[in-house]
C-alpha cells in the first residue's frame, strides 16, 4: 500500500505535462446545445459576446494523466469528477496552452478498503500568459485489499 | 422564476427542480458533440451491459452542463466563477433524474451566490452532487 504522504511530497505541485488546444467555436456550441443551454453566448457562434462553454472546457486532456514516475496503485480507476474554475471569458480559436499538475492527492478507508483520490489540475493560459481558467480531474483508486 | 440582481437572491432559496433530458438520445448527442461516442458506453444500452455498465450511461461532464443550464436559466445575467461536480453513481440513459439547486450563502457586496447542487434518479438517490459559485449583477 502506497504512503499518501510520501505520494504528496514527492509529486504534488510539480508540471508534469503542457499541451496546447485550440476550441472549436462550433463544437462548443455543439455541445452546449446538447446539454440543453439557452444562452446565445454559448451556443451561437455569431454572438459577440460567445465563449467556450464550462464542460467543453473540463473535456480538455492533459497528454498525459499521470506523472510518467507515478507509481501504480493497483487497484480499479473511476472518473470521480471534474470542476472548472472560471477567470475569464474563453474564446473560440485562441491558442491554450493546458498545464497540468498534481493538486492533491487523498485517500479514505471505509469497510471495502482503501480509496485514493488524485486531482490533477490544468491551469489553461492564453498565449500572452493570461491564465483563463483552471479545470480539476478526481480520478478516484479502489485499491485491492492485501 | 428568476432573479436579476443580487437583491434578488435570498438565502435558502430552492431554484426550480428541473427534470433534464437524460434519455438516450440525448446522451447519444452529448457523447457525440464531445468526442466520446464510438463504443456504446454512452449510446447503446447493450454495448454498456457488454462492458460491465448497468446501461447506457450520461457522460459524466454532461451532468456539468445540466446543472449550468439550470443555473443560467434561474439567473439569466449570472456569470458561473466556479463549478464543481462529484461523480457519486452514474447518470443511467432512459431513468428519470431531478435536478436541484439551493443557496448557500450570498455576498451582496460581491454578487457572489454559493449553490449547491445535485442530479437524484427516480429513487431518490444522489447520482452527482456539487457545488457553484456565480457573480450576479448587484444592480
Amino acid at each position: 500500500m502506497q504512503d499518501i504522504e510520501e505520494l504528496r511530497v514527492k509529486f504534488l505541485d510539480l508540471e508534469f505535462d503542457r499541451t496546447g488546444f485550440t476550441v472549436d467555436a462550433k463544437q462548443s456550441a455543439k455541445i452546449a446545445r446538447a446539454y440543453g443551454e439557452s444562452r446565445p453566448a454559448y451556443t451561437d457562434p455569431s454572438d459577440p459576446n460567445f465563449e467556450v462553454c464550462l464542460p467543453m472546457l473540463a473535456s480538455l486532456a492533459s497528454g498525459r494523466r499521470l506523472p510518467i514516475d507515478f507509481p501504480a496503485l493497483g487497484g480499479i480507476s473511476m472518473d470521480g469528477g471534474k470542476s472548472v474554475n472560471s477567470l475569464a471569458p474563453v474564446r473560440p480559436g485562441v491558442k491554450l496552452t493546458g498545464r497540468t499538475h498534481l493538486h492533491d492527492i487523498y485517500a479514505k478507508s471505509g469497510r471495502s478498503g482503501r480509496m485514493v483520490f488524485l486531482v490533477s489540475r490544468m491551469q489553461l493560459y492564453d498565449s500572452e500568459g493570461n491564465h483563463l481558467a483552471s479545470t480539476d480531474s478526481r480520478q478516484v483508486i479502489r485499491e485491492k485489499p492485501e | 422564476m428568476t432573479v436579476d440582481n443580487i437583491s434578488d437572491v435570498e438565502f435558502g432559496t430552492e431554484l426550480p427542480a428541473f427534470t433534464p433530458d437524460t434519455t438516450l438520445a440525448a446522451t447519444s448527442a452529448f457523447a457525440e458533440a464531445v468526442g466520446y461516442a464510438g463504443n456504446g458506453r454512452f449510446e447503446d444500452h447493450e454495448k454498456a451491459r457488454a462492458q460491465g455498465l448497468p446501461g447506457a450511461l450520461a457522460p459524466g461532464i454532461m451532468g456539468m452542463g445540466l446543472l449550468s443550464r439550470v443555473i443560467h436559466d434561474w439567473a439569466p445575467r449570472g456569470r458561473i466563477r466556479q463549478i464543481d461536480t462529484v461523480f457519486r453513481a452514474p447518470v443511467l440513459a432512459d431513468h428519470n433524474h431531478t435536478i436541484s439547486a439551493i443557496v448557500t450563502d450570498i455576498d451582496e457586496a460581491s454578487g457572489e451566490v454559493m449553490l449547491d447542487l445535485s442530479i437524484k434518479n427516480e429513487k431518490d438517490e444522489t447520482r452527482v452532487f456539487g457545488t457553484a459559485t456565480l457573480v450576479i449583477p448587484l444592480s
